[in-house]
């Protein structure tokens, strides 16, 4: 069958930078799926976007879609046809809906009895007739997350949408998207190549779009000419650039026609903190800082978005915006130093944290003094975790904070060591906020985790106890993320602390000082401890789920291991994590299907029993010698396993309780456990009963899936 | 279309207003003057919040002084100022070619986009007090952020149907730019045959002077009174049908906020309940404004004939 190649363009106002390359992705991958979805074979997929367009080129489509077989079943047999075999209404209408007559039908017996059928073949569609709406239904499911109107149209996108490009082969495909009529031409570069520009066929459009466009459409050579442009241009400074690939995608989503060139500041500002000048340069202006030997030069590199008649005017200008922006760090780095952090600890009582849990000094008071607990538990100095949780917020009242606010803890550190605090207080203060996203490091020392414990601890449970947990979307206080830090911090440090003992004592806290903002007020009294306690455990346990989902234990968690883990409530995260180690270990036994189905099996028997008869089984009520061999089995394993699960050596323990499969299994094959006899049947019960318990030590088998 | 030539660049700060003044008139748009009273930005201006809502054509240019009482710093700092210039434009609906028009003023400022670096990047719009939002970018020239541009999706709660295309210009930005000075006080405000003017001449008192009132001298309780009166004035006169002395009272209840904010008289929780007292105040004049013309059969709906226009 021949093929053609299709190509879609969407031509638009300027898009966002950050969003510009999952939008591309999830485009090119809308319409491939959309091809394959009606059967349009296709061969490779090639996005390109830059600010003004999103494209798919995708090469050899089929023109038509394979003719298909169809199938459909109509009404039986018994329902077509009345007494005397003429066809029933029934039997018309389907023949009908077919497109043929009742002779035309075929009768086809099944399980539920005899049925017309119709079959036939359907001739493919041609692609042509097909495109349409599988770019619309790509377009349509964009992940924007929040689409726009503009002029007096109905169409909704990222921004407005100026022209659509849509050809298959040397053809446009008619037809309006987004309220524009589709064509055959693209407009180039914004200022360079502003005129209409005529796009022949697919296969030619990348090739016009940098000839003539001053246009590199595809994102991933775009990004490469910057990187190597960036670098040359950073030579020729004398130092290389800092390439971060986050702003290396968004300095590509934001050019069409990338030329790099350096400019410079004044060499005096490099005795600001580096990031400082980093922030400034790369987070505020988009621009490279550049190095030599692991130290800033007085340079930068600009990647402008045209080839200038007078480079020095870009130059001159970009230069112009960084002056008073470094001045202005400059003064704020001079006025912070002028007074000590420590001077600022009263002021923290002047800045709300929360309205009912007080100020920052409030939280302060609390943070020091679980830090400095926590911290003579993992083996720190608890003065200093003092001192560093006082002086932790003490940042955040300075100029460079308030106009840097992405530089807390790191201007603290810095401010810190100014003033003569210890290396341990300076460091845990900048280490107080990690880790700040998924995957960034945790505190290296183990002062900065007893701070940044702490505080988190503080915070969750604190909106917890005011009653302002996360619902949906909304997550303002950030208790997601503090939680899965605590995690993260509590496991892969290997902290063994017990989370509702610590919930409480961060509670007992906490009561005190929203008693102090609630008096005399109409709120109503913050809920009991226990019950705060066990709903932020649940929320972080909530939280570990996701962690092990997502793979981030290091080895595969299904929803129901770690249910059956979490039956338990290990009070500490590190106690549920090598629980959790061992079911995996212990999953990969010959024995663990067969005993998870036991276990699941048990569960049942003993819910339907409803309540277990208290004490454990006796040996003069067995009747039967299986019993007898379960029985003297568990006697023995159990002492073992139990030696075992209290040295935490789960997976040994779990290995010695494989050694109940056998007697299970034929407990289960020769028993009968409902006996006649209430004594015995609850003997037999109270046996399966310490089976269970057995297993229950480490985690609830039964609700694994057992064997089919 | 023959090519567009860039004109000279305006000397002065007033030869910058004319020249947009100029720009925007030969292009149709309304030239207003400012309102007259204190407001944070030309956005407050009726000539923008309460003409984005509702379905009737409106194009307008002003410039509006802007009030913001925590960015003054005494008159000390050559890049914030308490108070300042915006040039604003709206077009509504927003014409397809607004972004082309917007090049092209900066070609009438003596700005070459074949010379300068000029870029759109996203920035997007959101003001809580006014219950409005929209989407576009902060316009780039070498780096340096000279204006801003919202396509209105919502205004006062209601959706924008048609939507408005706003323009806001930072007139000192653009004037230290095309100057090239490094402290706003230094750009020439006038240079004729009675001398030569600058902004710190015009300005720099008022900075001084206004600083020192926004930040020390307001007084917290009489605001706090002033805030609550607006409120209940603001009510009083929607129950009267009277949507446009009931938005100077939103504008009103906005500005003492932004004081009492300069103030540090509020603290970060109040602030958000503040803001939703102004919030409700605006959605409520919103929807009296659509209603009253809607009363009148929103006579600047129909499209009006273009008159011919030199290019």
């Amino acid at each position: 069958m021949s093929r053609r190649d299709l190509l879609v363009e969407i031509g638009t106002e300027e898009l966002p930078p950050l969003s510009l390359l999952e939008l591309s992705t999830a485009f090119a991958e809308g319409v491939g799926n959309g091809l394959t979805a009606v059967q349009l074979k296709h061969g490779r997929v090639l996005p390109y976007a830059t600010p003004r367009r999103l494209a798919v080129h995708v090469k050899g489509v089929s023109e038509q879609q394979p003719d298909q077989e169809i199938s459909r079943r109509g009404p039986p047999v018994s329902a077509a046809f009345d007494a005397n075999g003429a066809p029933t209404r029934a039997a018309l209408a389907f023949a009908e809906s077919c497109g043929t007559d009742v002779p035309g039908l075929k009768r086809v017996q099944e399980p539920k009895g005899e049925f017309l059928f119709f079959t036939g073949r359907k001739p493919g569609t041609a692609a042509r007739d097909l495109l349409l709406g599988i770019v619309q239904r790509a377009l349509d499911a964009l992940p924007i997350a929040r689409r726009m109107r503009w002029g007096d149209g109905d169409a909704e996108f990222v921004r407005p949408v100026h022209w659509v490009v849509f050809l298959f082969g040397n053809e446009v495909i008619p037809g309006r998207i987004l309220e524009v009529e589709t064509g055959n031409v693209t407009r180039g570069h914004r200022f360079h190549a502003p005129k209409p520009l005529r796009i022949s066929s697919p296969g030619s459009y990348a090739g016009a779009l940098q000839k003539r466009g001053y246009v590199v459409g595809d994102f991933a050579t775009r990004r490469q000419m910057i990187r190597e442009g960036v670098q040359r241009v950073a030579a020729e400074a004398g130092g290389d650039a800092l390439l971060s690939d986050k702003l290396l995608d968004e300095v590509t989503a934001l050019v069409e026609w990338p030329v790099p060139l350096a400019g410079h500041f004044e060499p005096r500002f490099l005795e600001l903190p580096r990031e400082v000048l980093v922030a400034t340069l790369q987070d505020h202006q988009r621009y490279f800082p550049v190095e030599s030997q692991g130290r800033l030069l007085p340079a930068f590199v600009a990647v402008s978005n045209i080839e200038s008649r007078d480079p020095a005017q870009v130059r001159g200008g970009n230069e112009r915006v960084v002056r008073p922006r470094l001045s202005d760090a400059a003064f704020f780095f001079d006025v912070d130093r002028k007074r000590p952090l420590a001077e600022r600890v009263p002021e923290l009582s002047r800045v709300t944290f929360q309205a009912r849990l007080g100020s920052l000094g409030d939280k302060t008071g609390r943070v020091r003094e679980l830090a400095s607990e926590l911290a003579g538990r993992i083996g720190g100095d608890a003065a200093l975790a003092s001192r560093a949780a006082e002086l932790a917020k003490c940042d955040l009242l300075t100029a460079m904070v308030g106009e840097f606010p992405e530089l807390q803890g790191t201007m603290g550190r810095y401010y810190a060591l100014h003033d003569r605090e210890p290396d341990e207080v300076a460091a845990a203060i900048a280490e107080h906020y990690l880790p700040r996203f998924a995957g960034d490091a945790l505190p290296a020392t183990t002062i900065g985790l007893a701070v940044s414990i702490a505080d988190k601890i503080d915070t969750i449970t604190g909106i917890f106890a005011v009653d302002q947990k996360p619902s949906g979307t909304k997550d303002p206080f950030g208790l997601r993320r503090a939680a899965l830090g605590v995690l993260r911090m509590l496991i892969e440090r290997k902290i063994d602390l017990s989370l509702p003992d610590f919930l409480k004592a961060a509670h007992d806290r906490i009561r005190a000082d929203i008693a102090r903002s609630d008096a005399g007020g109409s709120n109503k009294p913050p809920p009991e401890a226990t019950a705060v306690v066990s709903s932020v455990y649940d929320y972080v346990m909530e939280r570990l789920r996701a962690y092990y989902l997502e793979g981030n234990g290091g080895f595969t968690v299904t929803t129901e291991m770690f249910d059956a883990v979490l039956a338990n409530k290990p009070a500490s995260p590190v106690d549920f994590d090598a629980r959790l180690r061992a079911l995996s270990e212990f999953l990969k036994l010959d024995a663990a299907a067969s005993l998870a189905s036991a276990n699941k099996r048990i569960a049942n028997i003993l819910k339907k029993a409803g309540t277990l008869p208290e004490g454990r089984a006796q040996a003069e009520l067995f009747k039967h010698d299986r019993e007898r061999d379960l029985s003297a089995r568990l006697d023995s394993l159990g002492v073992e396993a139990n030696r075992q699960f209290a040295g935490r050596e789960y997976t040994e323990g779990l290995r010695t309780l494989a050694g109940l499969r056998e007697p299970v299994d034929r407990f289960f094959d020769e028993v009968m456990v409902m006996d006649e006899d209430a004594a015995v049947r609850a003997n037999r019960l109270r046996l399966l009963g310490s089976v269970r318990n057995a297993f229950l030590e480490v985690a609830d088998l039964s609700r694994l899936p057992g064997q089919a | 279309m023959p090519k567009k030539q860039p004109a000279t660049a305006p000397r002065t700060f007033q030869d910058l207003v004319f020249a947009l003044q100029r720009y925007w008139s030969d292009r149709g748009c309304v030239i207003l003057q400012p309102y007259d009273m204190p407001m944070g930005a030309g956005t407050f201006h009726t000539g923008t919040f309460l003409r984005a809502i509702g379905p009737e054509r409106w194009s307008a240019a002003y410039v509006q002084p802007s009030r913001r009482p925590t960015d003054g710093r005494y008159g000390e700092n050559p890049f914030r100022l308490q108070h300042y210039y915006q040039f604003q434009v709206v077009i509504k609906p927003s014409p397809p070619d607004i972004l082309d028009l917007y090049v092209d003023s900066l070609r009438a400022l003596g700005l070459d986009p074949l010379v300068h670096d000029i870029r759109f990047v996203e920035d997007n719009w959101e003001s809580p007090t006014l219950g409005a939002w929209g989407l576009g970018w902060e316009v780039w020239l070498n780096g340096m952020e000279i204006t801003q541009f919202t396509y209105f999706q919502q205004a006062g709660g209601l959706e924008c149907r048609p939507v408005t295309g706003e323009i806001t210009y930072g007139l000192e930005r653009l004037a230290m730019y095309l100057q090239g000075v490094e402290s706003i006080y230094d750009i020439v405000w006038t240079d004729g045959p009675l001398g030569r003017v600058m902004y710190g001449d015009v300005f720099h008192q008022n900075e001084a002077e206004q600083s020192k009132y926004n930040f020390e001298m307001a007084d917290v309780a009489w605001l706090l009174q002033q805030f609550d009166a607006h409120e209940r004035a603001c009510r009083q006169l929607l129950e009267a049908n009277l949507p446009l002395p009931a938005y100077e009272q939103v504008l009103g209840a906005s500005h003492t906020f932004n004081l009492l904010d300069a103030r540090r008289a509020i603290s970060v929780t109040e602030r958000q309940r503040y803001i939703l007292r102004v919030r409700t105040l605006a959605r409520a004049v919103a929807e009296a404004y659509y209603a009253s013309r809607e009363a009148l059969g929103f006579p600047m709906a129909e499209s009006q004939p273009a008159a011919s226009v030199p290019a």
